[in-house]
């Protein structure tokens, strides 16, 4: 009777299927391995060690690994920065000298206002809040078009981390006079009624219509600049800072006078025009307007009754 | 026993694919029990402990009470044990609104068709000096936390 | 104890180990998942070198897709505000979800490639004559059902790629003539992308298209049974019956080889001699199984060293800069955007042109083709026969021709649709810090 089997195929079948079981078994080994080698986790053993040498033994007793989040789904705040940043809420306890991502958050004065439970880190640094892994939380990747408000971003825009920072607050405090906490911003809010920029600007329904209305300038996809006469890196940023300076130069056929402003002013006054965005939050955490609206221009057309205070 | 070297390839290549199966039908698994979970979270921050007055103040958010005695601060749960509706103080006593069931001043059963006393959650205080309370984490009824306040 | 657990196991496993001929036929009559092989299998459909189990390969990588989408069903939200997000939680927040999503696109994009790749093996070989020529148009809308499901998985992480692709996709589709635009409202369920073409899309990817595939897959492998096996048999097939025959051939009939008729004649054991021939159980299983797991390694190295792509959530309001279609529909992107002909006053858009109505004239060729084909009855079943090499060298122009307007596409294509050689520097996008 003739072997059923094909002894050909079987043996070199056989041999590769060996081969190829092993293969997977190295894969899924592997799969595995890097699953649970994550980025946060040395992190969080770090900081375990760093409660109990701070003298917290029950607090590093109690810490137990694993990604945490600040969910907020009133803002679409979903945090996982607190996965490596473990030590956010715990200034004045632990030393600011950790390094970071360890480091707690600065014990600035209107944190108090901002609750970290509430607020979480992404509607103030920016960054992409879903990431557990560095480079996933700061650059966000291809087509990301929030990074991070890093210390080397705002270096490349002539600013301080914190001034880029401002103009984040700006989003919700965007009717405030002035704010406790945000100087550049307040300045700039100042030199923007001092030049009287309604004249010819409208924004949020105040001002003259000769030129571009400005109330989400922030918001304007970059393409729609002309850049042909900007030096520097193609930034809104930087078009924004040389027009405001030179706008007879940026844009050769606007009637915007050269202001020639020195630099700190115009990085302050783009600043504000970049905070100038469309947001989602809820009303409960945008602080309303305070006080009554200042008298416009004269050169100005009347302004809208109707219309809410100028910023 | 002969130690056949197809034999022991066959076993290789069987216990392989064996383990890698069983390896990736576990990580199947693993992957269905969430990371992070989008709901409010068992642990949360309260106000800070001088901001409650002395006696019994209801949280409507987290269901429970907050109980101040001088400085020392407890926290009582509001949801009922009978069937998950939220319990009223009543100046000295808890009563369920639903079926009746009525609670002392610690939670203990008084009448009703309640099984088990109110549970007792755990309070700390938080690193930036909040009240802090995890309620998954019964304490037995008694205890207390000592807040960093003046005795009012 | 020994002895219980032995029987348990011979009870499990016998079929890979058959005592005897009769045993090895047995197997496939008496199994489940085994039910649906020739009791014996010609050398000539087991070769590599004819197949090259293109056709076994495409559908483990469906196995593949079916089982990854099922779990990713679990943690993918099909709405237009939670979409994007969910992608986000299974790339940093559920355990092994990174590994699970790459999985199924690289497994996605490799099965649009070999469903495309055997079709081409299957025309080099003249394997779509005769009895095949029903399992050839099988075969065509398989690919076709391929194409739709991978278009429609596209759009769901709802990121700039995906909307957009979408976008020019069903604007291309939108030319065709007549029935266009009502079939771009159908597809939309709308006139813009938004959240009914998300959970029609989703439908379509998840249940729909699965079930049509499947359903075909069962007839396509229905049919080869049917046909008697691959191909490669019929030459094999014509040089037995020419061979002068010493003692009358008795076979052994499986019962699922038989066919309509007056007699109890078996395509699958007329014409093949026994030295042709091996049992189904364990040769081509355990070649099937190989198949798979080579597959199936694949695809998990490529997962693992190869994230799926995912850009910004999308923005109705910003059109990326080139807005590009998927790699396998690029090439008529390509066509689209340089087939706009202006005769005088009357302007012919590249979405008719290039869009639809070429590919609907090679569609059509290909469907037809088997009806066309003149060539002689042993240019059926071998690689490359001289007779047929008018028809090859068509396919194969063809073929390159898409290869090459993908590759252009795909890699030469910058900013504004300019060419870029892939050493120039393309022009920086400006941001907004």
């Amino acid at each position: 009777m003739a072997d059923p089997r094909d002894q050909s195929s079987e043996r070199q079948d056989f041999d590769w299927l060996v081969v190829m079981s092993l293969i997977f078994l190295v894969l899924v080994a592997i799969g595995l391995w890097r699953e649970h080698a994550t980025a946060w986790r040395p992190w969080q053993r770090s900081f375990k060690r760093a409660l109990a040498q701070a003298g917290r033994f029950e607090d590093a007793r109690k810490f137990h690994p694993g990604i945490r989040q600040i969910w907020n789904p009133e803002l679409g705040v979903v945090d996982r920065c607190v996965s490596c940043h473990l030590g956010y809420e715990w200034s004045g306890i632990l030393p600011a000298s950790l390094p970071q991502p360890l480091a707690p958050h600065p014990a600035l004065p209107f944190m108090a206002h901002h609750p970290f439970g509430q607020f979480g880190c992404t509607p103030c640094h920016a960054g992409q809040g879903w990431a557990t892994t560095a480079s996933g939380a700061h650059d966000g990747g291809a087509g990301w078009e929030e990074p991070m408000l890093s210390r080397q971003l705002a270096a490349s825009c002539g600013v301080s981390e914190g001034e880029l920072i401002q103009m984040r607050c700006n989003y919700c405090h965007r009717r405030d006079q002035s704010t406790e906490g945000m100087d550049s911003i307040n300045l700039a809010k100042k030199l923007f009624k001092r030049r009287k920029c309604l004249i010819c600007h409208s924004v949020e329904g105040q001002g003259g219509h000769t030129a571009p209305d400005l109330t989400y300038e922030g918001d304007k996809d970059p393409d729609l600049f002309d850049f042909s006469h900007v030096s520097g890196p193609k930034t809104v940023f930087n078009w924004n800072v040389q027009h405001l300076m030179v706008a007879g130069t940026v844009s050769p056929k606007t009637a915007m006078p050269d202001y020639n402003m020195p630099p700190e002013q115009a990085r302050a006054l783009a600043l504000l025009i970049l905070s100038w965005r469309h947001i989602n939050y809820p009303p409960q955490y945008i602080p309303q307007a305070a006080a009554s609206p200042e008298p416009q221009p004269s050169a100005s057309p009347a302004p809208n009754p109707a219309a809410s205070p100028a910023p | 026993m002969e130690t056949d070297r197809r034999t022991i390839l066959r076993w290789l290549g069987k216990g392989s694919v064996f383990a890698a199966f069983v390896a990736q039908i576990g990580a199947a698994a693993r992957a269905f029990f969430p990371n992070v979970l989008y709901e409010p979270p068992t642990t949360f921050k309260l106000k800070p402990p001088q901001d409650y007055p002395q006696g019994y103040t209801f949280d409507s958010q987290h269901r429970l009470f907050v109980v101040r005695a001088a400085a020392k601060f407890h926290v009582i749960s509001a949801v009922c044990t009978h069937l998950g509706c939220t319990v009223q103080w009543r100046g000295t006593e808890f009563d369920c609104p639903c079926h009746g069931s009525r609670f002392d001043a610690n939670g203990k059963v008084l009448s009703g068709p309640a099984p088990s006393p109110l549970p007792w959650f755990e309070v700390t205080l938080s690193p930036d000096g909040l009240l802090e309370v995890d309620s998954a984490a019964t304490v037995p009824e008694g205890s207390a936390l000592t807040g960093p306040v003046e005795k009012a | 104890m020994a002895g219980s657990v032995q029987r348990l196991w011979h009870k499990l496993f016998w079929p890979w180990a058959p005592a005897s001929e009769r045993e090895a036929s047995e197997a496939i009559v008496r199994n489940l998942w085994l039910h649906w092989f020739p009791a014996k299998v010609s050398g000539r459909s087991m070769s590599w070198s004819y197949s090259f189990w293109l056709g076994t390969a495409a559908a483990s990588l469906f196995v593949i897709l079916t089982i990854t989408g099922v779990m990713l069903m679990f943690f993918y939200v099909p709405s237009t505000e939670r979409a994007y997000g969910s992608i986000k939680d299974l790339e940093y927040a559920v355990s092994f979800g990174r590994l699970l999503r790459n999985q199924h696109r690289w497994a996605a994009e490799g099965m649009v490639a070999l469903a495309f790749i055997h079709m081409a093996r299957v025309f080099f070989t003249g394997a779509y004559r005769g009895s095949r020529v029903l399992n050839w148009m099988v075969g065509v809308a398989l690919l076709l059902g391929t194409l739709m499901l991978s278009f429609t998985g596209y759009l769901l992480p709802w990121d700039q790629l995906a909307y957009w692709a979408i976008t020019v996709g069903t604007n291309i589709a939108s030319q065709a003539p007549v029935l266009g635009s009502t079939m771009r409202y159908l597809l939309l369920g709308g006139n813009f992308v938004g959240q009914q073409t998300l959970l029609r899309f989703y439908v379509l990817h998840v249940f729909f298209l699965p079930a049509v595939i499947w359903i075909m897959f069962a007839y396509h492998m229905w049919r080869v049974r049917k046909d008697g096996g691959l191909a490669a048999i019929v030459p094999l097939r014509a040089m037995r019956q020419a061979e002068p025959k010493a003692t009358p051939q008795s076979k052994s009939y499986s019962l699922f080889g038989l066919t309509p008729g007056t007699s109890v004649a078996v395509m699958s054991s007329m014409g093949l001699e026994e030295r042709d021939q091996v049992a189904s159980s364990p040769n081509l299983t355990r070649r099937m199984i190989l198949v798979f797991l080579t597959v199936f390694n694949l695809t998990l190295l490529l997962a693992m060293l190869f994230n799926a792509p995912l850009e910004g959530p999308a923005n109705p309001s910003v059109t990326p800069n080139p807005a590009k279609a998927p790699w396998y529909f690029v090439w008529l992107q390509e066509l689209v955007s340089s087939t706009t002909v202006h005769l005088g006053s009357i302007t012919l858009s590249g979405g008719l042109l290039g869009g639809i109505l070429l590919p609907a004239i090679l569609l059509a060729a290909l469907i037809a083709w088997p009806f066309f084909d003149r060539s002689p009855a042993n240019a059926e079943g071998v690689w490359f026969p001289r007779q047929r090499n008018r028809q090859n060298a068509v396919f194969a122009i063809v073929s390159v021709a898409i290869v090459i307007l993908i590759i252009v596409g795909l890699y030469l294509r910058g900013p504004y649709w300019h060419l870029y050689w892939p050493w120039s520097p393309r022009p920086v996008l400006p941001r907004v810090l």
